[in-house]
């Protein structure tokens, strides 16, 4: 999307707005993501509930916000994770060259010749279901970033690959720099803007894979919120009576959108 | 649970909860045509990817289709008029919402608003193609011999059907491989939301149930359909988005 400045401010103050809101959510509810209220079962919204209670009688906003909180402390932990391996076998490849570089590349095209998802899927199965929701938690998000990696190895082992054979890397080489420093003072500073920018486009990547694993029943388990099993109760839902229940939806959607117009992708993971 | 029956079970489990005994034993199948049992339907896989291969497969003709007619028609519509900030805003901002929604919320509302599977997959792809191909038609909008063409009177749509697309379509044929990839990662939850019959639906079962052998048939089988799309792609001298 072809974005403007005020676009992109309006995203960023959007975007610190959500975080604020998650991070202090008794900003807008005393109750707890757990606390169940036996005498508000399904109410409708209210001043007290603003998006309602659902069937356990919680408080569907303060599950919203702590759902935030989880998922968006916890896609920039698996981006960064995603980044860190990225960061380790691109540049592994791009130093090494030659056949380490061709096997690198080979792994990472089949890696990559899977629907991303369909990997998520098999990997997550084979895991164990029945864990507990900190458990889950690590889990899910710990996939998602030891299983996305190879796209942003591509683009390391490329930038690594166009630094190698720079001038100044040959002038100190030339110049008897050692090793470890070469890679620490040179290629590391130089290829920090490539692995920032990988870094922010999976942000939004991950937060829209939970989702969908939680959407499935594969993501984080009750009772911890995240945006993905919050969605669930679409399922079991009506919508149509009860269109508050699309909250999540409508802020996830929100969230994206704004990653989106800062940092412009052409296609965001299904 | 007798000891006995207990011996038994582990003595079947033991080729599945070693993954290269499970491999080896998975080929020596396949290699004689048997996939193995479901574990969760106890049926034969071969079974099972047979009765659920054809729906999926018609969905995701259907999808691609739909998604290739709308995404490249709205692509040509943006980067022909790209003067008119209106088109592009309102085609860009559709395109991203649908982007910035999951693809099993997506299937959701369509199920709530009793729309066919097909549209869902259609509404996934759409905006990936369109913003891949308007890139790539604006970027061959922008060459000097388009520019050339104009001032020499070659009408619009000769411009477009005998230059532009023209110059764009190896980048457009390796998009095509690689928008099966992400119909097929997105079949998925849309099948599972839908409770639509199909390689999705199936797939996602076996997850919930850990069926083992089922998954990792429908990996082998994914993995082939996709690496095939992945290796026509390659034939084309680039990739979109990378510039010419």
């Amino acid at each position: 999307m072809k974005s403007t400045r005020p676009a992109q401010l309006f995203a960023i103050v959007f975007l610190t707005f959500v975080g604020i809101s998650a991070l202090v959510p008794r900003l807008w509810t005393p109750d707890s993501y757990e606390t169940q209220l036996r005498e508000a079962l399904d109410a409708p919204p209210s001043a007290r509930f603003p998006l309602g209670t659902e069937a356990l009688g919680r408080d569907r906003m303060a599950r919203l916000l702590y759902g935030t909180r989880v998922s968006l402390a916890l896609a920039p932990a698996a981006a960064l994770l995603s980044c860190l391996v990225a960061a380790l076998v691109g540049g592994l490849a791009g130093l090494a060259g030659g056949w380490t570089e061709r096997t690198v590349l080979a792994s990472v095209d089949l890696f990559m010749s899977l629907p991303w998802l369909f990997l998520l899927l098999t990997v997550r199965a084979m895991l164990p279901l029945n864990v507990s929701p900190l458990v889950s938690l690590g889990i899910t998000f710990g996939l998602l970033g030891l299983l996305s990696w190879p796209a942003s190895a591509r683009v390391v082992r490329a930038a690594i690959h166009a630094l190698r054979d720079s001038d100044f890397i040959l002038q100190a080489r030339a110049s008897g720099v050692t090793p470890w420093r070469l890679i620490s003072r040179q290629l590391i500073p130089n290829v920090m803007p490539v692995l920032l920018a990988q870094f922010w486009i999976a942000v939004p990547v991950f937060i829209l894979a939970e989702a969908t694993l939680g959407m499935l029943g594969l993501g984080v388990s009750e009772p911890l919120p995240s945006w993905g099993s919050m969605l669930r109760e679409l399922e079991g839902g009506n919508l149509r009576a009860q269109p508050w229940i699309a909250a999540p939806a409508v802020l996830l959607a929100a969230v994206v959108g704004c990653f989106q117009l800062i940092f412009p992708r052409e296609d965001y993971s299904i | 649970m007798s000891q006995e029956t207990l011996t038994a079970l582990r003595a079947n489990r033991a080729a599945e909860n070693s993954i290269r005994a499970g491999f080896v034993h998975y080929l020596k199948g396949a290699m004689r045509g048997d996939l193995g049992e479901s574990t969760s339907r106890n049926a034969p896989i071969a079974d099972l990817l047979t009765q659920n291969a054809p729906a999926t497969l018609r969905r995701l003709g259907i999808g691609l289709a739909g998604a290739w007619l709308g995404g490249l028609g709205m692509a040509i519509l943006v980067a022909r008029f790209r003067q008119s900030w209106l088109l592009e805003s309102a085609v860009s901002m559709t395109a991203g919402t649908l982007l910035s929604l999951p693809a099993a919320v997506l299937a959701y509302f369509c199920l709530t608003a009793g729309i066919a599977v097909e549209t869902v997959l259609i509404l996934v792809l759409v905006p990936r193609v369109f913003r891949f191909s308007r890139n790539l038609l604006v970027q061959a909008y922008g060459s000097s011999h388009i520019d050339m063409a104009r001032a020499r009177g070659i009408s619009e749509t000769r411009i477009l059907f005998g230059h532009v697309l023209r110059s764009a379509a190896p980048q457009m044929a390796a998009l095509v491989a690689a928008s099966l990839s992400m119909a097929v990662g997105a079949i998925i939850p849309i099948e599972a939301i839908c409770d639509a019959a199909g390689l999705g639906r199936l797939a996602w079962q076996a997850a919930m149930s850990r069926d083992l052998p089922l998954l990792v048939n429908l990996t082998m089988l994914i993995a082939m359909v996709t690496t095939a799309a992945m290796a026509i792609a390659e034939l084309a001298p680039l990739r979109p988005g990378e510039s010419s």
